[in-house]
Formats: structure tokens, C-alpha cells, sequence
């Protein structure tokens, strides 16, 4: 059939000027590429009508192909699945389809599912599926792990991607590559859309996305001209002087929050971290009294329930602030926002951008966010990051590629269904671009490890997992299967115990090690509540209210973000510019006190300077080293450095840095002139070095936590029955150290290795680097003890560590830990 | 200069012991060999539930045993609890096997919470079994932790899987297994392979002897006293 724009356009045109809308060029340029049969990417940011940009073609499609004469037929089966990673959005989108449906007169349904939605929901969208199927990556895996999965596709047109973006640097993006790449098979003419916000690597983030139909060209990538006009504010410090050197908390700037909070309808207040979202809550009640009922808390770890009504009364403009995390950095728009607080760097441009743009909705309104620094130091990143985001500097996200662990879960998850066949599936999984590189052995040895357990194991029949009957691979029995169900949504998360109150109620989530501080009658504060512990029942913590105003605060582990490239490289400008005594704004002004101390003791190096810090204190020999490249290049590099030493002579190091350099601390004199001449930031041999260096920095072991959930080799237990599983118990740890003494080649361990290598080391990056460094001038000072830019550093106690000491050696030097 | 033995004597209630650095106490003169949490069949009873844990497990845990029945040459191999992981698995029969062939030596076992077997398994390991505490002057050996300690005995126990934290300068620490000895119990590191630590409380007085694996074939493992 020829595509003819105008009589297909026309009842979408038509429902839009009912409603004195007009359809944006983007908009009608996707209803056009979408309708002459393309996938792509819609490149637009949430709130600019993107919804429609996808929702009204697969409309008018269904008007103009399937169904001319009668719009109103039912039960047409699946259409399509609209994937969104975030819950929050799923109503959103939903109510967005249900006006389109009803104005364009169609009898679809549309409905979400989700790891909320009711089982007897599910049973029924299985019996009878809707037209639309709103839903997560995790519930679209777990369809394909349901009985009769193929029937339920059959009819499946288009799966749509929602916030491509937030996916694409994830495992979740690997788990849909995979799911596509089986919905595919299912259903050749199937199209993939995908809705994605500006990222460094839009074209990359297409080619994950389409995987075969990347190549044979059929696609369009269309931007939203819409762009949001930012206005960044910082936070100034009155003496710079008085301001502290280090640290990420921020309250000393608390007093000024305060006005700001009072000068609009309704603020958010952004931290980074759970733990300093519960501090600045508190201390905000504490300085002021009048804010009490009207501001809440809102991170990830807090009950869904809670979170709910945080975000209900957020839209009804009953709440005057929420301090909240990344948590609300996506989802719905909420109309009453007018300001943003960032309370400590963003770490990332698109971050700042993305947090900004949650004020000022109305079209062609500013977004305004006041930046409040938490150390002296961030006064220079908040320089950069206003020249970052003039000059639209996003950062790209990197997909993941050969994510052993995840293919090993959806492997399992195929086989818990339908099963699956070993030479199409194989076929089937190369067309990702996440596996298109897989091996005849690497396959081989997933299949070992899904089956019998791994290679060496054959002997032994008691390991059996999946096994392999009439050509398919299959689950071995239901026990095996419910866990696979159950273990599938671990791809985030940690061992996290449940509060809750006497009465019932849940409040949210906190990690065991946190509980086990505390004993029955002491109080904690949590989701900004006194709580008084009672018990600890399974995984349950039974809490009731408190009156008393202290208490400990739990944190969660979770890994530090590192400052982005394109943040990193204005920071290294703006340090520069200081370096010459220019002082264009005035963050940089304030900051010169600070900046003359560190020339005074010892340097602040220009673009073309590295500079190196030598001395001495009670706690031993201190060496800093200062690149200015964000903490994950920081780590690598210092890994690097400390191996390189360390082969010179043995020596022990403990290691920290942050995002503007690194320190390597050692017990005796560092020979870092002889380092120097051996050419110790060389590139040469770097992955080796790398590598070798890696194995005694236990980041591997780190690493390996979350592939040894995914894959499935913790295994947390069963919601209602945790006693049972206690034999089953076991760590991360364990089972690293056991495949590296037994099984070095294991595949999942090799995966631990390669994703340190370019996730946490940035290897790219770390190149660069190296390369950039080569060509710099090292100034080597030796300040008489720590200068400005050392001090945060040399504070920080979270420490990586390397040795070439005999451990013996090592051993004799220590002594027992005092208890505290 | 400091000299390293795989084994370190000691003295404790009166008895000379020796602490070996494969987590074992010999009490020569009794004879008698104490090993703790074995835990053995775990990695069986893990890959049985699906989870692939390699097997080579086994044969080190056994492997290990028959190097200190070697050295010592014991009467009795006393296991203070926890000998096996879970339910019985083919590594029962293996273990089994493995007593039999040394049937000059006694083995027993005081029982401990992991110790979940029938009677017929353990009849079938000629396993003599002791409820805990079992009193074998001056010591009381048991699984758990005991509270009552009788005038002029000392409590030597398993369960926990002890470890401690040393430190040094340059904020160096290292996490190691360990002998801890307090005033009235004494508490062995966990034997078995694959098995988890847990830190120990140490107060002043506390006698504490690290116990750390070879890292290298070269390397000889280390048993030593550390102090604060």
C-alpha cells in the first residue's frame, strides 16, 4: 500500500486541533518514518510530547492497515509492548494512550504490567491480552519465562523503548537486546522504537537498540528541536576561608537553602546519596520548625507506598520541598516545581541538565538550579560545569557488551518456559550487538555452566540445573524454576532487610550490615521518622515511633559516581586558568584564598603541568598525584602506578583518591625518582600491567557481587520462607575465591575482569590519559605537609590496597585492631 | 628475624597444645587431633540446588586431613560440630571411604547445628558421637559456646569461624583467620574450604593467634601470635 501522508495523518490531525494542539515537526516526522514501516530513535526530552510522537502512528497504522472499515473491532491480541524503566512513568503513558485510543475511536486496551501489578491482573492480560502492554525490562523477561509465551506474542507489531537513555548503559539494556533479540525471531516484521534523550553517542545508542535492522539501514533518528533555557545559581560560602576543605555533606551552606526553599511554590533539593538525603532532611526540620508537614523524603529505599504519597502531594502542591536522590531524577513531570537545589557536584553534565530541567515546564520557561558546593573545591566544578552546559558537553553511555552473567539468567529464563533450541538461540543471541562476538567456546561453556555446573564437573550428576531433552534445553523441575523467577528482578539490589511497624506498614528498605549497629531499644532515624528497633523477625525489622531526636543514620554501600570526561576536561581548564591567576567568575574568584595556599605550599599546575606531591607524616610516606580525570581514571592509573613501584622493590600501599587526583600512602620512602625514570605512567604493556595489578586489588572481587546475583549464584531466598535456605547461604566472596583457585577460566570471573577493566577503569579514558600525560611536565613538590588540593584525599578511609611485600613481611608489621 | 612454622606450640589449661597453620589444634599428650566446621558436602549441596560450585573442593578438604594424620599420627580425630554441610550427598560416602581406610585411628564428632544426618549415616562413617559439652579433662569440648564452665576446665569450641583485623601503618589492614583464646574459652578457626569468617571481639588478655594460608606454592602457611 502507498503511503499517503495527508488521509493518514488525518484523524490524529484532526483529534489535535479539537484540542487547539499542534503537532511538532518532530512529531509528525515520526508518524511519517514510523508509518512507511522504519524503526528508529525519537531523540526528545520527557515532557515535549514525545508519548504521541509513537502513540498516535501505531494508531493510525491499525486504522489504516488492519482494520479500515470497522476501528472498533476487539481483541485484536498484542500489538504492542512499551517498555519504560521506571514504574512511575508506566500511568503516565498509559492515560497519554488511553486518550489517543478513545479520540481516534478504537476498541484497544491498554494495561500495564510491572512487578506491582496483581497476579489475578496478570492471569487475566495473559488470557486475554491488551493491544498495548506498558511494562519493565525485568516483567518482559519474566513473560518469556511464563508457559505459552510464543502465543502470546504472535500478533506483536512494534515494542517501543522508552528512555533509551537511562537503559542503554545498564545490564537492564542487555536483558532488552536479548528479549528483543528473541521477539524478533517470534515476529519478523517486528519494529523497534526507541525514545531517548540527548547522550554523547546517539548513533551508538541506535545500533544497541536496532541490532540486525541496524544494518540493513531501514531507520531514522528524529530530534526534537525543543531545547530548555538553564540558569545555574551557585550557593556562595561567605568566608572562604571558614569553608571546609574536604567532605560531601554540604550542611555548613544549610542556612542559605533555607530562603531559597521559602522563595518558591515548591523545591527539590537533590543529594547524592541516600544517606546525606536523610541527614539534610533532618537538619532541615532541626533548623527550622515552621517546615514541619511540609517537606518529605523521597530516595530508593524507601517504601514504595511512602514514595507514592510523597509524589501525590508533590503534584497537588502540598509540600513546600522533598530532599530526594537520583530518585526522582526521571519520571513525571511534577507542575508545581519551580527550583532545583544540588546540593554537592552532579558528577555529570547530562545529570546536572536532566535535574535542572525538572523546574520550568511550561514551554519556553527557565529551568533554575542553585548549585551549593560541599568543599572549597567544588566551587571550581561549579565554574565547570556552567561552561559544560553552555557549550552542551553530554556525556556518552556505553553499553554493556558481553555480559556473561545476564545471558547465563536469560538463558535459564528460556529454558524455564519453553526451552530452547542450542543452534538457533546461539544465532539468534549474535545478532545483539551486546554478544555478537560470542565464541563457539564461550557458548559451550555456558551451556556446561546452566547444565552440569561448569567443565571440569562432568563426573558428578548431582549439579543439574537445566537439562536437554527432544532438542531443548529445559529446566530440570519447578524448584528450579520458581527460583529463576524470583532471582530475575536482582539485577539492582543488595541483602536489604524490610522495616516495618508493629502494627504493619511498610517503611522501606535498609541493608543488613546497618542493622546488625543495632540493638534492640536503640533508635535510628530512617525516611526521616525516630524509630525505636524491636526485633528483627527473618528479614523483617519490626520498628515502632520514637520521641528521641538522635539516632544513627544508615548509609548504603554503593559505589561513588566518577566525575564524566567532559566535566573532568573543564575542571582541568578552569585549574589552569587559576594556575595564570585569571579569575573570569566568581566561584573562581572566591576561591583564589584557597588557590594562593596551594601555590604557597606547593603548586597549582597549568594545562601543561602534572603535578606530584612527595611527604611525610606520622602515618607514613604520602605521594599525590593529580590528573584532574574523575575518580575512575584516577583508579586506574593509581593501580597502575602502585603495580609499577611496587615491582621495583617490595612495598605495601593503601591507595584513595578522588576525582582531582590520588594518593599512594606507604609505611616506607617511595622510590618515586627511580619510578619516574622507569617511565611509570607509560602506555606500553598497560592492559598487562593492568591486569596483573587488578588480581591483588580485590576490585574484581567487588565486581563479581552483582554478576554472581545476576547469574544466579547467590541466591537470597524465598520471600516468605528465609529459615529454609540457610545452608544456601553463602557470599559473592566465596565463590569468587573458589573459581579463582579452582576454576580460573571461568567465564563469569573473566566478565568480573573485563568489566573492571571498562567500566571501572574507563579504559578508553585511561588512555587518554596516559597519552596526555606523556606529554605534560611533571612537577614533583614536596610541601611540608598537606596542601588544599591533598587534604580530602589523604582524609578518605575507603582505600584500595596493593602489596608485592612477602606476606609474611607484611604481617610482621601489623597488629591487632583495638576494638571500638 | 622472624622464623615461621606451619605449627606453633602452645600452653594452655596446664596442656601443651599445638596450633597447626591448617587450622587444627593437636593435643599430644592425649593424642588427639580437634578440627572445626568442616562443613563438608557443601559445595554437593550447593550444586545439587543448582549452584556451581567447583568440585576440587572436596578432594582439598580431605586432601588436608590426610596430611595432618601424617604429622601427628593421631589416636582420635575429635570434630568440634558442623562436620557436614546439609543433608546427605555422595560426599558422605566419600568421607566415609575415607575413615575406613584408617581404621586404627577413632573418629568422633561432638554434634553441631549443621549436623542434620541420620543415625545410619553416621553408623555407616563408624563415627562416635558425643553430645556437646564433652568433657575431656581439662578441657570441655563443644560446638557451641558453652556458659557454664566447671572450676579447672577450660571450653574449646568451633561455630563462629573467627577471624581478625590487624593493622599497620599507611592504614594497612589485612582480614585473617584465627585461634582466640580468652580467659575461658577458646575458639578454633573454621577447616572446611568455602566456608565464610566472622570477627572476633578481642579484649586485653585475649591470646590470638593468626593463621594464614600459603599465597604461593614457594610459601609456607603461617600460624603466629599477634598482639595490639
Amino acid at each position: 500500500m502507498k503511503f499517503n501522508k495527508s488521509k493518514s495523518f488525518k484523524p490524529a490531525l484532526a483529534w489535535f486541533k479539537q484540542n487547539e494542539w499542534k503537532p511538532f515537526p518532530f512529531q509528525k516526522k515520526t508518524w511519517e518514518a514510523y508509518l512507511t514501516g522504519k524503526s528508529g530513535l525519537v531523540n526528545a526530552p520527557t515532557g515535549s510530547g514525545k508519548t504521541y510522537s509513537l502513540m498516535v502512528p501505531i494508531l493510525l497504522e491499525f486504522l489504516q492497515q488492519t482494520s479500515p472499515k470497522n476501528p472498533k473491532v476487539k481483541n485484536n491480541g498484542l500489538q504492542v509492548i512499551w517498555i519504560t524503566p521506571i514504574r512511575a512513568l508506566a500511568k503516565e503513558i498509559k492515560n497519554a494512550g488511553s486518550r489517543a485510543i478513545d479520540a481516534l475511536g478504537l476498541n484497544w486496551e491498554i494495561a500495564i504490567r510491572s512487578g506491582d501489578t496483581k497476579t489475578s491482573d496478570r492471569t487475566k492480560q495473559k488470557k486475554k491480552p491488551p493491544e498495548i502492554l506498558i511494562t519493565t525490562p525485568e516483567s518482559l523477561h519474566l513473560l518469556i519465562a511464563s508457559a505459552e509465551y510464543s502465543k502470546f506474542f504472535k500478533n506483536l507489531k512494534t515494542v517501543v523503548i522508552d528512555e533509551w537513555h537511562e537503559l542503554i548503559g545498564t545490564k537492564r539494556g542487555v536483558q532488552i537486546e536479548l528479549a528483543l533479540s528473541r521477539l524478533r525471531s517470534k515476529c519478523p516484521a517486528l519494529k523497534t522504537w526507541g525514545i531517548s534523550a540527548t547522550i554523547g553517542n546517539m548513533e551508538q545508542a541506535v545500533e544497541v537498540l536496532l541490532g540486525p535492522e541496524y544494518k540493513n539501514g531501514d531507520w531514522e533518528i528524529i530530534r526534537s528541536k525543543l531545547k530548555k533555557k538553564i540558569v545555574i545559581e551557585t550557593v556562595m560560602p561567605d568566608e572562604i576561608e571558614r569553608f571546609p576543605w574536604s567532605g560531601h555533606l554540604g550542611i555548613t551552606l544549610l542556612p542559605k537553602v533555607l530562603p531559597l526553599i521559602y522563595q518558591s511554590k515548591t523545591t527539590l533539593i537533590f543529594t547524592n546519596t541516600r544517606a546525606q538525603c536523610e541527614i539534610w532532611y533532618q537538619r532541615l526540620l532541626e533548623a527550622d520548625g515552621d517546615l514541619a508537614g511540609q517537606i518529605a523524603m523521597h530516595h530508593g529505599s524507601i517504601s514504595r507506598e511512602l514514595r507514592n504519597w510523597v509524589e501525590e502531594a508533590l503534584h497537588t502542591e502540598q509540600l513546600k520541598a522533598v530532599v530526594c536522590t537520583s530518585s526522582l531524577d526521571l519520571g513525571v513531570d511534577f507542575r508545581p516545581v519551580e527550583t532545583i537545589v544540588q546540593i554537592g557536584s552532579p558528577k555529570g553534565v547530562a545529570r546536572f541538565m536532566q535535574r535542572a530541567g525538572r523546574s520550568g515546564h511550561q514551554p519556553g520557561a527557565t529551568s533554575r538550579i542553585h548549585f551549593v558546593p560541599t568543599n572549597s573545591l567544588e566551587l571550581i566544578e561549579a565554574s565547570a560545569i556552567r561552561t559544560a552546559v553552555k557549550n552542551q558537553k553530554l556525556e556518552a553511555r556505553y553499553p554493556y557488551i558481553r555480559s556473561f552473567d545476564v545471558l547465563a539468567q536469560y538463558l535459564v529464563t528460556l529454558a524455564t518456559s519453553e526451552g530452547f533450541e542450542p543452534v538457533s538461540t546461539l544465532a539468534e543471541i549474535r545478532t545483539t550487538y551486546a554478544f555478537n562476538s560470542v565464541s563457539d567456546e564461550e557458548w559451550n561453556w555456558l551451556i556446561n555452566f546452566i547444565t552440569t555446573g561448569g567443565p571440569s564437573m562432568e563426573a558428578y550428576e548431582e549439579m543439574r540445573r537445566v537439562g536437554f531433552h527432544t532438542g531443548l534445553y529445559r529446566i530440570m523441575n519447578k524448584k528450579m524454576a520458581t527460583r529463576q523467577r524470583l532471582s530475575m528482578g536482582t539485577i539492582v539490589g543488595n541483602s536489604s532487610m524490610n522495616v516495618k511497624y508493629l502494627r504493619g506498614g511498610k517503611i522501606g528498605q535498609v541493608e543488613e550490615w546497618f542493622i546488625s549497629q543495632i540493638k534492640p531499644g536503640e533508635t535510628f532515624w530512617f525516611a526521616g521518622r525516630s524509630l525505636e528497633l524491636i526485633q528483627i523477625r527473618g528479614m523483617d525489622v519490626i520498628v515502632k515511633k520514637s520521641k528521641k531526636k538522635r539516632g544513627k543514620i544508615p548509609s548504603w554501600q554503593g559505589g561513588r559516581l566518577p566525575l564524566s570526561s567532559q566535566l573532568s576536561e573543564e575542571l582541568r581548564q578552569k585549574v589552569s586558568l587559576l594556575s595564570q591567576g585569571e579569575y573570569p567568575d566568581k566561584e573562581l574568584k572566591k576561591i583564589k584564598p584557597l588557590t594562593d595556599l596551594q601555590a604557597h605550599r606547593s603548586l597549582v599546575p597549568n594545562e601543561n603541568q602534572l603535578l606530584m606531591e612527595y611527604f611525610k607524616s606520622r602515618e607514613g610516606f604520602h605521594l599525590l598525584v593529580y590528573p584532574f580525570e574523575g575518580r575512575a581514571v584516577h583508579q586506574g592509573i593509581s593501580t597502575l602506578m602502585a603495580w609499577r613501584i611496587s615491582q621495583l622493590q617490595p612495598i605495601s600501599f593503601t591507595i584513595a583518591m578522588n576525582d582531582y587526583g590520588f594518593e599512594l600512602l606507604s609505611d616506607t620512602e617511595i622510590p618515586i625518582d627511580t619510578a619516574l625514570r622507569n617511565n611509570v605512567f607509560s602506555t606500553f604493556h598497560l592492559s598487562e600491567d593492568i591486569q596483573s595489578s587488578v588480581n591483588s586489588v580485590e576490585m574484581a572481587m567487588r565486581q563479581f557481587r552483582e554478576i554472581a546475583a545476576i547469574s544466579g549464584l547467590v541466591f537470597k531466598g524465598y520471600p516468605t520462607k528465609e529459615k529454609r535456605v540457610k545452608h544456601l547461604q553463602s557470599s559473592a566472596e566465596l565463590f569468587f575465591k573458589a573459581f579463582a583457585d579452582y576454576e580460573p577460566d571461568n567465564l563469569l570471573l573473566v566478565q568480573a575482569y573485563e568489566e573492571v577493566m571498562s567500566f571501572q577503569l574507563e579504559e578508553v579514558r585511561l588512555r587518554a590519559a596516559l597519552k596526555r600525560i606523556a606529554g605534560q611536565e611533571i612537577k614533583l613538590m614536596r610541601p611540608p605537609k598537606a596542601t588544599p588540593f591533598s587534604f580530602p584525599i589523604i582524609v578518605d578511609r575507603l582505600r584500595e590496597r596493593l602489596s608485592s611485600e612477602k606476606l609474611q613481611d607484611r604481617i610482621d608489621k601489623m597488629r591487632l585492631q583495638l576494638v571500638r | 628475624m622472624n622464623i615461621y612454622y606451619t605449627l606453633l606450640k602452645t600452653e594452655l589449661q596446664g596442656e601443651q597444645l599445638i596450633l597447626d597453620a591448617e587450622k587444627a589444634i593437636y593435643w599430644p599428650r592425649r593424642r588427639v587431633l580437634l578440627l572445626a566446621d568442616l562443613h563438608l558436602g557443601k559445595a554437593e549441596h550447593f550444586r545439587r540446588e543448582g549452584l556451581p560450585v567447583p568440585m576440587a573442593i572436596r578432594t582439598k578438604n580431605l586432601e588436608r586431613i590426610d596430611g595432618l594424620l601424617k604429622k601427628y599420627i593421631p589416636e582420635r580425630v575429635i570434630f568440634l560440630g558442623d562436620l557436614f554441610h546439609s543433608l546427605h550427598n555422595k560426599s558422605w560416602t566419600v568421607f566415609c571411604n575415607f575413615l575406613k581406610k584408617r581404621p586404627a585411628i577413632s573418629f568422633e564428632l561432638v554434634i553441631g547445628n549443621h549436623d542434620i544426618l541420620s543415625e545410619a549415616d553416621y553408623s555407616a562413617a563408624g563415627l562416635t558421637l558425643h553430645d556437646e559439652p564433652y568433657l575431656q579433662a581439662p578441657f570441655i569440648l563443644s560446638h557451641h559456646p558453652q556458659e557454664e564452665i566447671l572450676e579447672g576446665y577450660y571450653n574449646l569450641y568451633g561455630h563462629i569461624h573467627p577471624c581478625v583485623y590487624l593493622q599497620g601503618l599507611g592504614k594497612q589492614y589485612m582480614r585473617v583467620a584465627c585461634f582466640h583464646f580468652g580467659k575461658y574459652h577458646g575458639v578454633l578457626p573454621a577447616f572446611g574450604e568455602f566456608t565464610g569468617m566472622a570477627k572476633m571481639e578481642t579484649v586485653e588478655g585475649d591470646r590470638v593467634f593468626i593463621v594464614v594460608a600459603p599465597q604461593l606454592a614457594t610459601e609456607t602457611g603461617i600460624v603466629k601470635q599477634v598482639s595490639f
